[in-house]
């Protein structure tokens, strides 16, 4: 295999800078890490240093519940060491047929090389019932967990232990990493609460139920969707009702992802006097968070708190 | 070259083997000028497949194929009972109209259904790169079946597209075409989408219209572009790492441009098929 895999990391370093991708220099790559998404594969960057070249199958700006299957995707996982997936149900949709196709069994269920990060963290909204009228829920609970900073944290020590087991020359470079991180996430995370403590309790209007975790984190209230049910496209009744609510609350705030109808948004902020705040859960899919996990979060946080304090000021 | 074969093997057994029945019965669509019937019809079947999902069915259920199936006939029946000598309203006319009215519902329905625009968005572009081979062999063995009932009465089939004069009892014939058409495509939009199906039943024949003037010889070009362009729609989907199905749809027209030009060059018109 390892004949193949200088030039299909060439091809990786191409199709990286390209798509702007995180992606180590593969000269000396021991493992080959693929993510599903790009804040998983942000992390395992951040952990794997120049020992890991990672790719991320979905763009930043793609919905991670619907992506569209490339051949690359099939040749990144048959050559892959490692397969990081938020799990949860969240790729349940195009993941396994690729899987099918690139008969990899480093990347089998149970083997050290497929994580799933849904396994570290504890899952909010896991529901009671299993009904498919209420839109698409999710079996497993809310797939939008990595939201919450230190669901980040529990994911990146799942990482630095995984390849760790994985290449054991490089584990103590691996464990390094993962205290730098931390400890740069622990004082952002200061800095975080500080900016958003303000804002406490405060009501966001969002396009799609993505942000219950960094609501808890934060102590907001996220709570009110433009989705009348998560997946539904929106329907006239439901934003009426939405924007009746934020006229007799005050909400000035509506905060939409890149996939998402930002018509929609800008219709409904016009309407009520709000602001449209281009939120995003992956690095790279709003200008200014591509350098990585802990600086999306800081983007959040600062545009967040920089929107609701000017909130209700004429 | 090892590599591309091995991730591409399945979609480029899927599309030398499948696009085959499809080519032959784009001729007859062509001939007939029911171009975009094949459209309707999977549209229609793909509406049968909304009412199955929200009747709460599995989208790869036995009822979900039940009721896309029964979709279909109603289809079939519609198109058989409307091809009048009403030259008032053509038959072209109607078909479109049954096309847009079946995917207005089907966008109606999902409208309630979670991530139903990208259901939709699914059924048009389809997922050949990743098609099971379970699958192929399925839709094979019914497609070579179906093949089978064509060529057995091949005689009363062509008379119906091709004349001179309507075989005995045409409309029941006619039923017959649409149904075995419905299956055909039903079959083959579950695995390469709208836009492929539509691609490999009318651009080969087209293409096979610009160059040829008998039967024999159009399916044999039909054949030969549907080959060249699926290799190559592939290799670029492989090479460039686009998506695979829209490859090969535009590898296909481009295949169209360049029969046409030559075509065109040649000075030769394209003749109507005289039987």
């Amino acid at each position: 295999m390892n004949h193949h895999l200088s030039l299909i990391s060439q091809k990786f370093v191409l199709a990286a800078a390209l798509g702007g991708i995180l992606t180590a220099t593969a000269a000396h790559a021991t493992l080959n890490v693929v993510a599903t998404t790009p804040e998983l594969a942000a992390i395992a960057q951040a952990i794997g240093g120049d020992r890991v070249a990672v790719t991320s199958l979905a763009k930043p700006t793609e919905d991670p519940h619907f992506v569209t299957p490339k051949p690359s995707f099939i040749v990144k996982l048959n050559h892959a060491d490692a397969l990081i997936e938020g799990g949860a149900e969240l790729e349940v949709g195009w993941l396994p047929p690729l899987l099918d196709n690139a008969r990899n069994p480093k990347l089998a269920l149970g083997a050290p090389g497929r994580l799933q990060a849904a396994t570290v963290v504890s899952m909010l909204e896991v529901p009671t019932t299993l009904d498919r009228s209420k839109g698409d829920i999710h079996a497993m609970g809310n797939p939008h967990f990595m939201t919450d900073p230190l669901n980040g944290r529990a994911v990146a020590q799942l990482i630095a232990e995984r390849l760790g087991t994985l290449a054991p020359k490089e584990a103590e470079v691996f464990k390094a990493n993962l205290a730098k991180f931390n400890e740069r996430l622990d004082a952002k995370l200061i800095e975080w609460q500080k900016s958003l403590a303000p804002c406490a309790s405060k009501r966001v209007v969002a396009y799609h139920n993505t942000w219950p975790y960094f609501a808890q984190r934060f102590a907001l209230k996220v709570d009110l969707f433009l989705e009348p049910k998560p997946g539904i496209p929106p329907t006239p009744a439901n934003l009426a009702a939405v924007m009746s609510r934020m006229k007799a609350e005050r909400i000035r705030t509506v905060i939409v992802e890149p996939y998402q109808n930002r018509k929609t948004a800008e219709r409904v902020a016009a309407e009520t006097g709000a602001v449209v705040l281009d939120f995003c859960q992956f690095p790279g899919g709003v200008k200014g968070t591509e350098g990585g996990y802990i600086e999306l979060l800081d983007y959040l946080v600062q545009s967040l708190a920089k929107a609701l304090a000017t909130e209700g000021k004429p | 070259m090892m590599e591309a074969l091995q991730i591409m093997k399945w979609p480029l057994l899927a599309c030398l083997l499948l696009p085959g029945l499809l080519v032959y019965l784009g001729l007859h669509v062509v001939q007939r000028e029911i171009i975009f019937v094949d459209l309707a019809l999977a549209q229609v079947a793909a509406l049968g497949s909304c009412v199955a999902v929200l009747l709460g069915h599995e989208a790869n259920a036995w009822q979900t194929y039940a009721w896309s199936l029964s979709f279909t006939l109603v289809g079939a029946v519609i198109f058989t009972l409307t091809r009048t000598k009403d030259r008032r309203i053509p038959q072209e006319a109607l078909i479109g109209i049954v096309y847009v009215v079946a995917a207005a519902a089907g966008i109606l329905l999902l409208s309630h259904s979670a991530h139903g625009d990208e259901e939709l968005r699914r059924t048009l572009v389809g997922e050949v790169l990743l098609v099971q081979p379970a699958e192929i062999g399925k839709i094979f063995g019914a497609f070579a079946v179906i093949a089978a009932i064509h060529y057995f009465f091949r005689r009363q089939f062509l008379a119906l597209s091709y004349g001179p004069t309507l075989p005995a009892g045409a409309g029941w014939w006619d039923f017959l075409f649409y149904v075995l058409f419905g299956l055909v495509v039903t079959g083959f939009v579950h695995v390469g989408g709208v836009l492929l199906t539509f691609s490999y039943l009318i651009v080969p024949a087209v293409c096979a219209a610009f160059v040829a003037d008998s039967l024999p010889v159009r399916l044999l070009v039909g054949w030969l572009i549907a080959t060249l362009g699926s290799v190559a729609g592939l290799a670029s989907s492989y090479r460039f790492d686009l998506p695979t199905g829209a490859a090969i749809v535009c590898a296909l027209g481009v295949a169209l441009l360049i029969t046409g030009a030559t075509a065109g060059l040649r000075g030769k018109p394209s003749a109507r098929l005289k039987r």
